[in-house]
């Protein structure tokens, strides 16, 4: 089966991976660009959330590259995405698009579906060859990850702007083609080397800390949030991310499924601004910012896709946690119309403004040891 | 924001265990002028004036405020991701000296879990006695109340249309901006979602390959499906940025498209204007005349 999904950052260098184990041909759709935004939203709902119309688009491109089936998670609520999975099936049947749509959640009721999905997802392949694709593919994610984190506290040192994204964008690539453990546990250490090399001698500034929060997809998806994590890195910040994939897939999707998804160490951080689980990233979104403003982080960016219910929570409870903790926080919100330069003015005035209230913080504490 | 759900339940019980209830008044510019200027702008158009309403109570020197945390009202449903940290948000805009009662109301395992919760809800303020008394009285008058909407079918009208949308702004005249008293100016019959029985309801719903979680919207869905036969046209009306609706409307203009029933998608926020909600009314209306007359 030639097989397509949808992008959620680099996730799909482990996505392929699974595929293969699986014994279908993965149909990777090119990185969403401007035209995988506009052809999705052309066929969403309006006022749909933005993830929603890049997925949608993904989709159509992988279609486009000759796939015969897509792949895509779904749920049971609150969140919206539970229902992503539905109405992109309905939206490619009424556009004649003939592919097979196989949702990947836990079942409910309709059973022979269930069985009929599952038929599909595991007819081609066998035991061994699935396990293994599980082990290389979860080595994959968790490679990504390290190699993303690394990035990320090496591009505010780094001695020519975009040495560290380039570098990151090869090795990603020579991930992608990995074929065992052995190759990824080589490429890690390569990368940490080549990144120590990137960075200058003397660090010319003192590296503010920010800390990300919000919805995962415009948190991960470089595309969709105007390459975040770069442009604050090349404005000389570490950016501390709170959310992670390898996180997401075991808590959110496991767990979850099974039942197990513990939420209590989340709502004892968060105790005094949010006392429950309101879908998505909300919670998180509070209990992380509370933890980072404990770790006196220099500062925090909550990002988030235009009507996401969950983080219009987190947003609305943000400022007081902000005024409490004395730790300023940023909200962004991206739709298909946000803009790079305004985006990057407001970044621009924040990191200064942080940078100011640095050398202040700074003073004062010298003072104060006076 | 369930109030025109349960404004009889919640009455009742305050009222049987002894507490004085003030209700804010009705919507209003003022209100909702309060709403907009302190919530996060991101909210809809709801949650803006829930927070204006609490608001106006403060000023009216209500003590202690009644915002339940209302997870699910059915079986593996929820109401809206929103309404989960409505309390936590509300408790942003309100002054430390107004407290919130705000009992979690969760019935995703089983529709039996509301009594309890409502019934440890009373215990905190009464004996056990008489809480269980409180409830019985109030879960009698709102089912009493439940089927008498039930019943209430509309008087004749010329057109008959199904409106579909969450209550809280279909029973709300201001932030409907009167939908309901133009199209009765209109000469239309009005069938709405509070008519179907939650039971029939929950059975109608299985046509869609994947049952909706959220209620409201599956209440639309199920509507729709139950007087399809029976109506002229299809007016469904939602707060900008309402996750659950967006899908919804995605259902219900497809499923009124195969039907070939008419279908108006509104989608109203703090700068809709009554005027041009009437025009495109009347257009609608207009529209679904000539239809009819071939």
């Amino acid at each position: 089966m030639k097989v397509t999904f949808p992008h959620l950052g680099n996730a799909y260098i482990a996505i392929e991976a699974l595929l293969q184990g699986l014994g279908h041909e993965p149909i990777t759709p090119p990185l969403s660009t401007k035209r995988t935004i506009e052809w999705g939203s052309r066929y969403s709902p309006e006022d749909i959330c933005l993830p929603f119309k890049t997925i949608l688009g993904n989709m159509l491109e992988g279609i486009e590259l000759g796939a015969d089936s897509v792949y895509m998670l779904g749920g049971w609520g609150p969140c919206r995405l539970g229902y992503y999975a539905e109405i992109q099936r309905i939206i490619l049947h009424d556009l004649g698009k003939k592919v097979k749509f196989v949702t990947l959640e836990v079942p409910r009721g309709n059973w022979r579906m269930a069985r009929e999905r599952l038929r599909h997802i595991f007819g081609p392949t066998r035991t061994r060859h699935f396990l293994r694709g599980c082990q290389l593919s979860w080595a994959k994610l968790r490679a990504v990850e390290q190699l993303e984190q690394r990035s990320l506290q090496a591009r505010p040192l780094e001695k020519d702007h975009g040495s560290t994204s380039r570098l990151l964008e090869t090795q990603l690539q020579k991930l992608r083609m990995a074929q065992n453990m052995k190759t990824i546990s080589r490429i890690k250490a390569e990368t940490d080397e080549a990144l120590q090399d990137l960075a200058a001698a003397t660090a010319s500034h003192a590296v503010l800390r920010v800390g990300l929060v919000g919805e995962i997809y415009t948190v991960v998806e470089s595309f969709v949030n105007l390459r975040l994590e770069e442009r604050l890195g090349r404005l000389g910040v570490e950016v501390i991310r709170t959310i992670s994939l390898t996180e997401w897939v075991e808590e959110h999707i496991f767990k979850n499924a099974l039942g197990l998804y513990n939420q209590y160490e989340l709502l004892r951080s968060s105790r005094g601004y949010l006392h429950s689980f309101v879908g998505g990233h909300g919670l998180e979104s509070i209990a992380r910012s509370v933890e980072m403003a404990n770790a006196e982080l220099d500062g925090i960016i909550h990002i988030f896709p235009l009507s996401c219910m969950p983080e219009i929570i987190a947003q609305g409870i943000l400022p007081q946690l902000s005024a409490d903790k004395k730790v300023p926080i940023l909200s962004l919100v991206v739709d298909e119309h946000a803009g790079e330069t305004g985006f990057q003015t407001r970044l621009e005035a924040f990191v200064d403004l942080l940078q100011r209230r640095c050398t202040y913080v700074r003073k004062e504490k010298s003072l104060s040891r006076c | 924001m369930y109030y025109f759900h349960y404004h009889t339940l919640w009455q009742r019980y305050f009222e049987n265990l002894g507490f004085k209830v003030v209700v804010s008044p009705p919507t209003n510019k003022q209100i909702l002028g309060w709403g907009l200027s302190s919530c996060v702008d991101g909210a809809c158009l709801a949650v803006k004036s829930l927070v204006g309403h609490s608001q106006a109570l403060v000023k009216q020197g209500v003590e202690l405020l009644f915002v339940p945390k209302i997870v699910s009202v059915s079986r593996r449903e929820y109401t809206c991701a929103n309404f989960l940290g409505l309390p936590d948000l509300l408790r942003q805009y309100l002054p430390a000296s107004v407290s919130i009662l705000s009992p979690t109301i969760d019935a995703r395992k089983n529709t039996r879990t509301l009594r309890r919760s409502y019934l440890s809800l009373g215990m905190q303020f009464a004996s056990s006695l008489a809480a269980r008394r409180a409830w019985r009285d109030a879960a009698h008058a709102q089912h009493v109340m439940e089927q008498s909407a039930q019943s209430q079918f509309p008087v004749q009208g010329k057109l008959k249309i199904l409106v579909l949308g969450p209550r809280y702004l279909i029973d709300d005249p201001y932030l409907s901006n009167n939908l309901c008293g133009h199209l009765q100016n209109l000469g239309a019959a009005q069938y709405t979602a509070g008519q179907v029985p939650e039971e029939a309801s929950v059975q109608l719903v299985r046509v869609l390959a994947k049952p909706l979680f959220w209620s409201d919207a599956r209440r639309s869905a199920s509507a729709l499906e139950h007087f399809i036969q029976r109506i002229d046209g299809v007016i469904k009306i939602a707060p900008f940025g309402c996750g659950a609706e967006s899908f919804a409307s995605v259902l219900i203009a497809r499923r009124a498209c195969e039907r070939q029933v008419a279908m108006l998608d509104l989608i109203v926020d703090e700068h809709t204007s009554e005027v041009g909600m009437i025009t495109r009314l009347e257009a609608f209306c207009d529209l679904l005349e000539r239809k009819k007359s071939g």
